[in-house]
């Protein structure tokens, strides 16, 4: 087991631990966000996994939840809207969260996979995870 | 040392079917039951088939979710509007 696995592992085990835990009690509100979050979790997890196994080809399960996790957050304060309510506990760990997360994943992988195609899908990737990340704050926020 | 990786996200898997069967209310089931999808992508990507990932992130993350609280919110509709 290498280095970026074991970072996976520890993101699997004291990351979406919490999130699971977090989305299966207490009010609608902070399930969305405790959702949200381990969407986030899970792009990086994916990118690490890339890395660790040597395969830059599995970044594209990153890619995907980078665009979908985002809209299962925006279906859920849409369908949801009247139950969640505006400002749900723990929404201001979001925007940290992404923008402390996003770069210190993708940051030390383009620097091991050097200049490239690969460099590019990562910083697209990083762009993705912060943008999706402050539409949904700013979602869950509205309530 | 791999194996690690695979028991943990293995116990998670569980964690969040069990989580999923025990909750009450299917508006709030739908959220963990989107986790246990995420969570099934990462145990098939570990095991080395991310094809089979790629295809339950498609559908476990958003699609199922979207489906129940479509389904949810016409039976409530239903249920509301006067006979």
């Amino acid at each position: 087991m290498n280095w970026w696995l074991a970072a996976a592992c520890v993101l699997v085990v004291g990351g979406l631990g919490p999130c699971l835990w977090g989305a299966a009690r207490g009010t609608a509100g902070r399930r969305v966000v405790a959702q949200n979050m381990a969407t986030l979790l899970l792009c990086l997890v994916f990118l690490l996994l890339a890395q660790g196994y040597g395969r830059p080809s599995y970044a594209d399960l990153a890619l995907v939840v980078a665009v979908l996790g985002p809209a299962g957050t925006l279906v859920f304060t849409r369908l949801l809207g009247d139950e969640t309510g505006a400002r749900p506990p723990g929404t201001r760990l979001l925007t940290p969260a992404v923008l402390i997360g996003a770069p210190a994943t993708v940051v030390p992988m383009c620097i091991a996979a050097g200049p490239g195609r690969a460099t590019i899908k990562l910083i697209f990737i990083g762009v993705l995870l912060i943008a999706g990340g402050a539409v949904t704050s700013w979602a869950v926020r509205r309530g | 040392m791999d194996d690690a990786l695979v028991v943990a996200v293995l116990v998670l898997v569980a964690a969040a079917a069990t989580a999923a069967v025990l909750q009450r209310d299917p508006a709030r089931q739908a959220i963990v039951l989107s986790l246990l999808g995420l969570a099934l992508a990462v145990l098939f990507t570990v095991l080395q088939a991310p094809d089979v990932g790629l295809a339950q992130l498609a559908v476990g993350s958003a699609v199922t979710p979207l489906m129940i609280l479509l389904t949810v919110r016409k039976v409530r509709q239903r249920k509301g509007r006067p006979k």
